[in-house]
């Protein structure tokens, strides 16, 4: 049978065969193009077609009051034109960068940290690697009740303690300077092993020849790590950044739950003032814009991860 | 892993010289396991400190002693609300939308792997980008829709959203157990007249099975997870626990202990499936991040 014949070469089609083989490529094709079929399906109908549907009621004025009425391009534009001068947006996006330059830096150096820490053979760091993904693998909704429970001064053990010893705080949560960084803080915990997973997963990685040879040569602790370990790590590094960045957008069980946006709108990300203008102030059309500019964002760095060559599953 | 041990305590510190004492030996040999304990410590406080008050009589709570009686207060008082029925409405749209993920997605990760067509990678991209979108992006539209289609706070409508990104994993991961598997013994089963599908039930879906139970978990924590679609497309009728948590929080203010009952219970399955399946979560968890 020349089916075996025709297989043991699959990624070549143009492999001589004969004509029975080809028609049982063919076959082969429609049965996979048959199972691929519904994924795809079902991917387009509630992704791309959803993502349409946005772009699409991002060019009205398209609002819960006369929800027919409101349904009309007369002015495409008009919600893209407001956004540039609705200071409450700007500030959002100011605030969004904010907290994600901030947690993924801390994420980055904590996670780095930890790895490095970790990373080594003992049967204690085994067991206590895996306890360290607890935070990650919470509900997010529960991370915020920790939290919520930890920055209110009546519950709190941490206020508590302060105020035992003669220096009460106020709940970080509830003043304007210091909320944001307070989120920050907590979606620090949350996410700090992912990029300890990450690095430890490169460090495992790592050839030992280069660091033994260096360090016979007489390199200290930290000239291996600099000229060796790290740029090793680096590229992990990067992309966890850019993973994390991405993530950090739709940033919204801590913010919900802990502040509110509040106080003010100190803590009002872009992603959360989108909400607000969807779901609070019914404004359809406008907060699609909004999650329109979001999505572009998100996709422009979706792109970057690409470009950094990483998922790529169609190359070995 | 023997060959990483990239701070090299060992090695370098022995050839200082001895009689720093035993003090020193010790903090040189187990210096990294007790700072690895002491932070690990620090990093599961909060979660600890959630668990400890969710078991708190209701008349400690304000106070800092650490050794009382374990009450079930919280968790009673929960199962007398509408609690329960949302804990089971979450079991439910987990299962349902774990399922569909897994009925579609398998057979599509299957031909993604041995199917060498053009812009197969253009694909395997396209599905990854799908779970990097902001829920923020889909939710607007499908809120409508679901106002529309009647779908509105529906355990169906709400598993179907799920797919937006547990589709996405099931892909993912499913092709790299895929991979895994010899094409030597599909190509055997073709020989002996097994047909594309035949040979994928037959030989390499049983042979994969472990990485479809993983694959399974992992849709399961992250439909349990949600919290922002649960949020906005349900109502009252099938509301999922995060949102329950949320209601009674808004409606009945701060009662701490039930809260932290509710906020226990919620992420308990998630963390004995983490026990269970910590390997292929690390693997989930990290999807598309680590170079195969």
């Amino acid at each position: 049978m020349g089916a075996a014949n025709a297989l043991a070469a699959p990624a070549t089609p143009r492999a001589p065969a004969s004509s029975a083989p080809r028609g049982w490529q063919a076959t082969r094709r429609r049965a996979f193009a048959f199972g691929l079929a519904p994924a795809l399906i079902v991917l387009l109908a509630i992704t791309l077609v959803p993502a349409g549907a946005l772009v699409v009621a991002s060019l009205t004025p398209l609002s819960l009051t006369d929800p027919a009425g409101t349904f009309h391009f007369r002015d495409p534009l008009g919600n893209y034109r407001h956004l540039l001068e609705d200071a409450r947006f700007l500030g959002s996006i100011a605030t969004q960068l904010k907290l994600s330059a901030a947690s993924v830096v801390l994420q980055l150096a904590v996670g780095l940290g930890l790895a490095l820490l970790l990373n080594a053979p003992a049967r204690v760091l085994g067991a206590v690697r895996g306890a360290f993904l607890i935070p990650m693998v919470l509900p997010p909704i529960v991370v915020a009740l920790i939290w919520k429970i930890l920055f209110t001064p009546d519950v709190s053990p941490l206020h508590r303690a302060l105020e035992a010893i003669g220096w009460p705080v106020r709940s970080l949560i509830a003043n304007p300077d210091t909320a944001l960084w307070a989120i920050a803080f907590a979606e620090t915990w949350q996410w700090f092993p992912f990029t300890m997973l990450m690095v430890l997963a490169a460090l495992q990685m790592m050839p030992a020849d280069p660091l033994e040879a260096a360090s016979l040569d007489g390199a200290n602790r930290w000239q291996l790590f600099r000229y060796i370990v790290f740029p090793h790590i680096r590229p992990v590094l990067v992309v966890c950044g850019l993973f994390r960045l991405i993530d950090s957008f739709k940033a919204f069980p801590l913010i919900f739950v802990l502040t509110d946006g509040g106080p003010g709108t100190v803590t009002e990300v872009t992603n959360y003032y989108g909400f607000i203008q969807a779901f609070n102030f019914s404004y359809w059309g406008y907060a699609s814009a909004i999650a329109t500019v979001i999505l572009a964002g998100v996709f422009a760095l979706s792109w970057l991860v690409g470009r950094l060559g990483w998922n790529d599953h169609g190359k070995h | 892993m023997a060959s990483t041990e990239i701070a090299l305590p060992h090695r370098h510190l022995e050839d200082a010289p001895a009689g720093s004492g035993a003090r020193a030996g010790w903090l040189r040999r187990h210096g990294r396991a007790a700072a690895a304990l002491v932070l690990l410590a620090v990093a599961l406080f909060p979660f600890l400190w959630l668990v400890h008050l969710a078991f708190k009589p209701a008349a400690d709570l304000f106070e800092d002693r650490l050794l009382f009686v374990p009450r079930l207060d919280g968790f009673r008082a929960l199962l007398q609300g509408s609690f329960p029925r949302s804990f089971l409405n979450s079991l439910a749209v987990s299962t349902l939308s774990t399922a569909m993920s897994l009925a579609i997605g398998v057979p599509a990760a299957y031909a993604l792997t041995r199917w060498q067509f053009p812009g197969r990678r253009h694909v395997a991209l396209w599905i990854l980008v799908t779970r990097m979108a902001p829920p923020i992006a889909f939710t607007i539209p499908f809120f409508l829709a679901y106002r529309w289609l009647g779908l509105q706070d529906t355990l169906f409508g709400l598993a179907l959203v799920y797919l937006t990104f547990n589709l996405a994993i099931v892909i993912w991961l499913m092709q790299t157990f895929f991979e895994a598997v010899p094409t030597a013994l599909e190509e055997a089963a073709y020989i002996d007249g097994c047909g594309v599908w035949q040979a994928f039930w037959r030989i390499t879906l049983p042979l994969a099975a472990p990485g479809v139970a993983a694959t399974a978990v992992l849709c399961f924590i992250f439909a349990w997870n949600d919290f922002f679609y649960a949020l906005i497309l349900t109502r009252t009728q099938a509301v999922t626990a995060p949102v329950a948590i949320v209601n009674f929080l808004q409606y009945e203010g701060w009662e701490w202990s039930k809260i932290a009952a509710g906020g226990t219970l919620v992420m308990f399955p998630v963390v004995v499936f983490t026990v269970l399946v910590r390997k292929y979560l690390v693997q989930g968890l990290t999807a598309g991040g680590v170079k195969d």
